[in-house]
């Protein structure tokens, strides 16, 4: 049997366990499971811009939680009719598209040695002008207080809901490795390793990391969205800088530039974050998780630069490598 | 004969520094000029200004008769310039397909003819088409960088020190791919390579401190040996 084959099997026994999952399991597990496939959307969205075209984003939060706060807002006026649930989901993607224009104009117009601490901090600003506006819009957004909603129909059963969010992450998962894959893709990635010379090939820089933005405004947009269906709450804090570094923590514990990582790191940093909020029991410390996560990221930063999947891959190089060396030997040796 | 390329007095500056002070030059169909001169006299950033990268305060830079002056560097470089830089510009975490494949700024028959010809003239890059560009050797990303600027029809391709830090047997073929080359483009070509640059070049630009100094045809700077003492610092033995 083929390497490959074993792969596919990986896949196939993979992919039935996580559907077998919301009937074997319990409440809480299965909620937080659901809520990795969301957010992990949001991390692999992060991924595209620094991992994939090196941009620096500060307010990334803004299109996460935009699309919550749409879905929320639009609900508690509307309804939530299937009218009401098109009108959301166009508004949340036009929201994120047209705030992905007017930041990357400001963002992405500086270049040289200051233009990544330029966007860094350009980003930052436009996070914060998001989150200043949702708590001063009290009669829509109720403020710090939260919005607290109800979905449509459809997505209220709790298990339904688990196969959406699985429904969710496999599409855009899909969506956006074909999207790095395509020749669009190929820039992104030139732009990252050096933007000057991406120039020299006579590429628009500026045009590029804009529609990377857009992309990957689109697809936090679409994870707030359905993090809104999932959890039927929005706060401010979905807006903050501490959620957008949340997606950062995402893309590095699990490897910047590989997509599948964002996948790897959310689930890595909700299952750790929940087993220590579970240990409270045993010493208060661990409620106050947000230190050992501190350690953790110190100790991926220093001994996994490339994250958990980049460290795989690079082992898996290595083995290619030294079974191709020793086939040569041997074949030498005869 | 109407130049393909004229540059006319242009005055360039990096950050406060006057780099370019007057470079002039002109560039007629299918010669191959070479820009020499001392270290920092101002070659690269001749170069540079010709594609935007450093915009000319002052002066003109037109293109079959089109002013690239204000072009931005991508707009300069679909204009018809291929550039190869003296760092090579190859992107190492993609392979050499991809390399080949970003440069390429369209996609029909006659750009895949040419990248196939590419592959003929460096038979390298095709035993090692699947490979990062990390793990070429430094005459092997030299032939890449040159290769990414012949597959699409440019009007003139810019050269910078093609043989710089490569060992002598690789700058032999580097002049060999030269020689080819000058039969099919037109060509800039900036290098401290005398030998190599006599080799090549149709005619010549000394560029001093920023200013065109003098220019002529390479069989009178081959013969003069006094002007290569004065201008290049090159030692008579």
């Amino acid at each position: 049997m083929t390497a490959k084959w074993w792969l596919w099997a990986a896949y196939a026994v993979a992919l039935i366990s996580l559907l077998v999952f919301p009937h074997v399991t319990g409440v809480m597990m299965r909620e937080l499971i659901g809520r990795i496939f969301i957010l992990a959307v949001f991390g692999m969205s992060y991924d595209i811009l620094r991992g994939y075209t090196g941009i620096i984003n500060l307010g990334h939060a803004a299109f996460f939680g935009g699309g919550t706060y749409i879905a929320g807002i639009v609900f508690t006026r509307l309804g939530t009719s299937a009218a009401a649930l098109l009108l959301a989901v166009a508004l949340a993607w036009a929201f994120a598209a047209l705030l992905a224009l007017i930041m990357g104009q400001f963002a992405f117009r500086n270049t040289g040695a200051g233009g990544v601490l330029a966007c860094a901090m350009i980003t930052l600003a436009f996070g914060e002008m998001v989150r200043h506006t949702a708590e001063t819009l009290r009669e829509f957004t109720q403020g710090a207080d939260g919005l607290t909603f109800v979905v449509p129909v459809i997505f209220r059963d709790r298990i339904g809901m688990y196969y959406y969010a699985l429904l969710f992450l496999v599409v855009m998962t899909v969506l956006l490795r074909q999207f790095i894959n395509s020749p669009t893709g190929r820039v992104l990635q030139a732009i990252r390793d050096n933007e000057q010379r991406a120039r020299f090939l006579g590429y628009d820089v500026r045009k590029y990391k804009l529609l990377a933005l857009v992309t990957a405004a689109l697809a936090a947009s679409s994870s707030g969205f359905m993090f809104a269906l999932l959890t039927r709450f929005a706060n401010t804090d979905l807006l903050s800088v501490q959620n957008t570094l949340n997606a950062l923590l995402f893309t590095i514990v699990g490897g910047t530039g590989t997509l599948y990582g964002a996948i790897v790191g959310t689930a890595f940093v909700q299952l750790v974050q929940s087993y220590l909020l579970e240990l409270r029991g045993i010493h208060e410390i661990f409620a106050r998780w947000q230190i050992f996560f501190g350690a953790i990221y110190v100790l991926v930063v220093l001994y996994m630069p490339l994250g958990m999947v980049g460290a795989f891959l690079r082992i898996k190089g290595s083995l290619a490598r030294w079974r191709t060396a020793g086939s040569n030997h041997t074949e030498a040796g005869e | 004969m109407k130049p393909l390329l004229k540059v006319e007095d242009i005055s360039s500056f990096i950050g406060p520094f006057h780099i370019l002070q007057g470079v002039s030059l002109e560039v007629y169909p299918g010669e191959v000029v070479v820009i020499l001169g001392r270290n920092g006299a101002g070659k690269t950033t001749t170069l540079r200004s010709i594609i935007g990268q450093v915009p000319p305060a002052r002066g003109q830079i037109t293109l079959d008769g089109v002013s690239l002056l204000n072009m931005p560097t991508h707009m300069a470089v679909r204009a018809g310039i291929g550039y190869v830089p003296e760092d090579y510009g190859v992107f190492d975490l993609l392979t050499v397909e991809e390399n080949l494949k970003l440069a390429m700024r369209q996609s029909d028959k006659a750009t895949l003819t040419r990248r196939d010809e590419v592959l003929d003239i460096f038979p390298d890059l095709g035993i090692a088409y699947k490979r990062l560009a990390m793990t070429l050797s430094g005459g092997q990303r030299q032939m890449l960088s040159i290769s990414r600027a012949l597959v699409n029809d440019n009007k003139i391709i810019l050269i910078d020190e093609p043989s710089k830090g490569l060992a002598p047997i690789i700058v032999e073929r580097i002049q060999n791919v030269l020689m080819t080359l000058k039969k099919k483009t037109t060509i800039v070509l900036v290098e401290q390579n005398f030998a190599l640059a006599c080799a090549v070049g149709d005619r010549y630009y000394i560029i001093n401190e920023g200013r065109t100094v003098l220019s002529g045809t390479v069989d009178d700077l081959i013969d003069d040996t006094a002007l290569q003492q004065t201008h290049l610092g090159l030692v008579l033995t």
